[in-house]
């Protein structure tokens, strides 16, 4: 590894994901280019949606995450129940949780985009996402050397991998059941509103492209 | 989007949830050419790190072509326009915000062991507590950041 190629580096990469029982590698590619193409479509990568949203002035995104999360929240139990699925959750690193949260919020707000959104603008053409990448690798690159000297440290102590139905046993089913809906109402009675980008109108030229969340089912 | 979390959590997909913001420092890793034996942090994250670089260049493929041929909102481009509108049309301005928020961005996401993807879909589609004192704050910040960020005022009067 200490002195191998970018290019026999990346070869490693495939190999690994094809080692590593998580799907084949074209599965996992062809997921990638599923995602790509639903945020594009939605147009969630813009920074009209995210930096629009905190400025409380588009709230396409929360409404399309909420929605997901409360489809996906009752559609998962159910498979999992089944043994179609299983659930990979994440510890509670309380300080992490929150250190990170208001970094990355703040973050978001300005950049106007997130890890998963970025990307696709990149691939849109966006060049000062692409500035904002360079960014993050090497605010990743600091993470990762300074990792064990402060920002382990700095996450605090994990408290377990909880999820909300594990805490009232007995009522597993109902709970996720209500939390979906609740979920899903939220993204129901979040107002939309809609803050779109002058320049691309002009550019589509004729009728704008109706932004229904309904494509992101 | 539902459809595609349910089939990459199911056994017949990946059995694992979707994420992307491990692929950042593992890119990192990568480009850098990093010992993963050196470097606690990487040997950790070499797995799924590298599940998260070939679901990137999914990503990438696939918002090429949607934005080519779907949307037909390919161009290149320096600023976007509601920065022009509520920030300054300083290219430079936005280039050093970018980079700023992107290096933090990453930092934020990697301290908490995820980013919107990894811990707002898949983790709040799981109903993890984890993931919602993530969202919970992430909302509220990203909020506040709009509004005092901003220049949503000089936008009425127009």
């Amino acid at each position: 590894m200490k002195d191998s190629t970018l290019f026999e580096r990346i070869g490693g990469m495939f190999e690994n994901v094809a080692a590593q029982g998580h799907g084949s590698l074209l599965f996992v590619f062809f997921a990638g280019i599923v995602f790509g193409t639903i945020i594009q479509y939605v147009r969630a990568d813009k920074f009209e949606k995210i930096a629009g949203f905190a400025m409380l002035k588009d709230t396409i995104v929360p409404k399309m995450l909420f929605l997901t999360v409360g489809l996906t929240s009752i559609g998962l139990y159910f498979m999992v129940d089944n043994g179609y699925a299983s659930y990979h959750i994440k510890p509670i690193i309380l300080s992490g949780l929150v250190i990170g949260g208001v970094l990355f919020g703040a973050s978001m707000a300005i950049m106007g985009k997130c890890p998963g959104t970025g990307p696709v603008s990149i691939a849109e053409g966006r060049v000062d996402v692409l500035v904002g990448a360079i960014g993050g690798v090497l605010g990743a690159l600091v993470f990762t050397i300074f990792y064990d000297d402060i920002f382990h440290p700095l996450m605090g102590e994990s408290m377990g991998k909880l999820t909300l139905p594990s805490l009232v046993p007995g009522y597993e089913t109902i709970s996720v059941l209500l939390f979906g809906g609740l979920v899903i109402a939220i993204s129901i009675i979040i107002p939309k509103k809609e803050l779109v980008d002058e320049a691309d109108i002009c550019q589509i030229t004729g009728k704008q492209k109706t932004k229904e969340e309904t494509t992101s089912h | 989007m539902t459809i595609l979390l349910l089939f990459t959590f199911s056994v017949v997909g990946a059995d694992r949830p979707i994420g992307a913001s491990t692929y950042i420092p593992y890119l990192a890793g990568l480009t850098f050419n990093l010992d993963p034996e050196k470097y606690v942090y990487l040997k950790q994250i070499e797995d799924s790190g590298a599940w998260e670089g070939v679901f990137l260049l999914g990503m990438l493929t696939g918002g090429f072509f949607s934005s080519i041929f779907i949307t037909k909102t390919f161009r290149i481009s320096l600023i976007p326009t509601a920065w022009v509108k509520y920030k300054n049309n300083s290219v430079k301005s936005r280039m050093l915000y970018s980079f700023v928020s992107g290096f933090f961005m990453i930092i934020g996401a990697r301290l908490a062991g995820g980013c919107t993807s990894g811990h707002f879909m898949s983790g709040m589609g799981q109903i993890a507590i984890s993931a919602m004192v993530f969202g919970g704050v992430v909302l509220v910040t990203l909020i506040i950041t709009g509004q005092l960020f901003y220049k949503l005022k000089s936008e009425d009067e127009v």
